[in-house]
């Protein structure tokens, strides 16, 4: 294999990787603070994707605008499920699972009947590409890449810099302590949830303008997302961000160098083999 | 009168455990809740500070009735909990942690000057106000807990076991630490401790709580000198 294909597979691999963490991020967001593993993350990534996509193609608003509008949505959604659907169910084990599993089909039926079963597409972010040492990485994959980076380092900086940042890690590690400052457990989780939606919406619009949207594009990158908070280590930010890139990586570079059966099993195998040198992740406390 | 507690009964998984007490606290005072394991002492820090609601009875805080109030609106009107698990941020650093204490205030400026006033008293947090609040020893979460809850400006303080598990020497510093708040910042503060000999000599009244009903009280020298309070309590 030449050195072109090697870099064309690991430039897949980092675009691919970040659209991981932005899911994933959204997920332990979710489930650090709410106790929830929201299953349903990978349909608001494809309903923000579609968003997006209904805004651009059907009423010709730009492409980026069209992105941050549809992160605005879903981060309303986020706030309006996390208030009727996931409050109700707080503390408790089984409704949530339910909740989020019914969600999932309720958003994947309300893709088909809205927009089809027919794969759309939505105008890429660029044109052309860039040439990096004698082979052609798209234009877009770098942008999209770029997306998702500085939205992490948004979110870095909100966690870390802002009083409401803070009393949301508060709350994660340790919700009593939290209530006892005076810090609301309900707007947390409400902003854990815009959040969480918001970076999936961004998530599903970058990979939609990279591969193409259909109702059941969410799943592949929720279950990727479920692998990643699990190798990076429950509730762990940075946690997200390198399991999500190492996941990434892997998935982008071992069809290049492998055949595709070994290729779609050795993701899972090689987390197994981490996880079993670190069972609390690769950045996981306890 | 600062605060005061009529009636209180509460219920713990369908059992009575706190059944009918009442008790005050008055500016400035410090008021030790005596008694053995499961007498309901924590049960009543947990619902005057909004954790638990209670079954009936009030709870009164100048002028102002409080119970079945969310914990953030009695945080509001001045009331700060230390739990016994203490309850800090232990991957948040020290200065985070004392931060987060001062969550609901909104005179930022006040905030900073009283944390730099903090960190000046409590050196031993000076130090290590980089360090992750877990890596902290027992007894330096422990300070790290009370600090917070003055950063919040609290008028009472509910602190439970706050010697809970520390060396001598610690528990030493701790009850200093203790005497030192309600002197120097005439804050009131209502204290559970195991160590009986400890609360009695930092507390101006206290009460004897058994099995969920208050059975004795008194000022600290009255409940030292007590034979019930030497028998039970003091080993002799």
């Amino acid at each position: 294999m030449d050195a072109s294909a090697w870099i064309q597979a690991i430039a897949n691999g980092f675009a691919l990787g970040w659209m991981y963490v932005l899911i994933a991020l959204g997920l332990t967001l979710i489930l650090s603070i709410m106790g929830i593993l929201q299953l349903a993350h990978g349909e608001v990534y494809m309903i923000g994707a579609y968003v997006t996509y209904f805004l651009c193609v059907s009423l010709g608003v730009n492409l980026y605008v069209s992105m941050a509008l549809s992160m605005i949505v879903m981060a309303v959604f986020g706030i309006i499920l996390e208030k009727f659907l996931f409050r109700p169910a707080q503390r408790q084990v089984l409704p949530p699972i339910v909740i989020s599993l019914g969600l999932t089909l309720i958003l994947m039926s309300f893709a088909v009947t809205t927009f089809g079963l027919k794969e759309k597409s939505i105008p890429r972010l660029a044109e052309g590409s860039l040439m990096f040492f004698d082979s052609a990485v798209p234009k877009d994959r770098i942008i999209a890449v770029g997306f998702a980076v500085a939205l992490l380092i948004l979110v870095y900086l909100f966690l870390k810099r802002t009083k409401y940042g803070q009393a949301m890690i508060a709350s994660a590690q340790s919700p009593e302590g939290a209530l006892l400052r005076g810090i609301n457990p309900n707007r947390m989780s409400s902003l854990a949830m815009a959040i969480g939606c918001a970076l999936a919406a961004a998530g599903g619009t970058l990979a939609g303008s990279i591969l193409m949207l259909n109702p059941s594009m969410g799943t592949f990158p929720l279950m990727k997302g479920l692998v990643i908070i699990v190798l990076g280590g429950m509730g762990s930010l940075l946690g997200a961000a390198v399991g999500g890139i190492i996941l990434g990586l892997i998935d982008g570079i071992l069809p290049v160098a492998f055949e595709p059966g070994i290729a779609s099993v050795a993701p899972f195998i090689i987390v197994i083999i981490i996880l079993l040198v670190k069972p609390q992740g690769l950045f996981g406390h306890e | 009168m600062l605060f005061e507690i009529k009636n209180l009964v509460v219920h713990y998984e369908g059992a009575e455990v706190v059944k009918g007490i009442s008790l005050e606290v008055d500016e400035g005072e410090v008021v030790t809740l005596i008694g053995s394991n499961g007498a309901g002492k924590t049960t009543t820090l947990r619902v005057i500070s909004g954790l638990k609601s209670p079954t009936s009875g009030e709870i009164w805080f100048q002028g102002q009735r409080i119970d079945r109030q969310t914990p953030q609106s009695v945080v509001k009107v001045g009331i700060i909990h230390v739990p016994q698990s203490r309850e800090i941020f232990p991957y948040m650093s020290v200065l985070e942690n004392l931060r987060l204490g001062a969550f609901l205030r909104k005179d930022k400026d006040n905030v900073k000057k009283d944390l730099e006033n903090l960190l000046e008293n409590f050196p031993r947090l000076k130090q290590r106000s980089r360090q992750q609040a877990g890596t902290l020893s027992g007894g330096e979460q422990q300070i790290l807990a009370i600090a917070c809850a003055l950063m919040a400006n609290s008028k009472l303080l509910l602190l439970d076991e706050p010697s809970c598990g520390l060396s001598p020497i610690m528990v030493q510093e701790i009850g200093k630490i203790i005497s030192d708040i309600n002197r120097q910042r005439s804050t009131s503060i209502l204290l559970i401790e195991q160590n009986v000999r400890l609360a009695l000599k930092l507390a101006h009244r206290g009460y004897v709580l058994e099995t969920g009903k208050i059975v004795l009280q008194g000022t600290a020298e009255e409940l030292t000198r007590s034979e019930h309070i030497k028998k039970a309590y003091l080993g002799g």
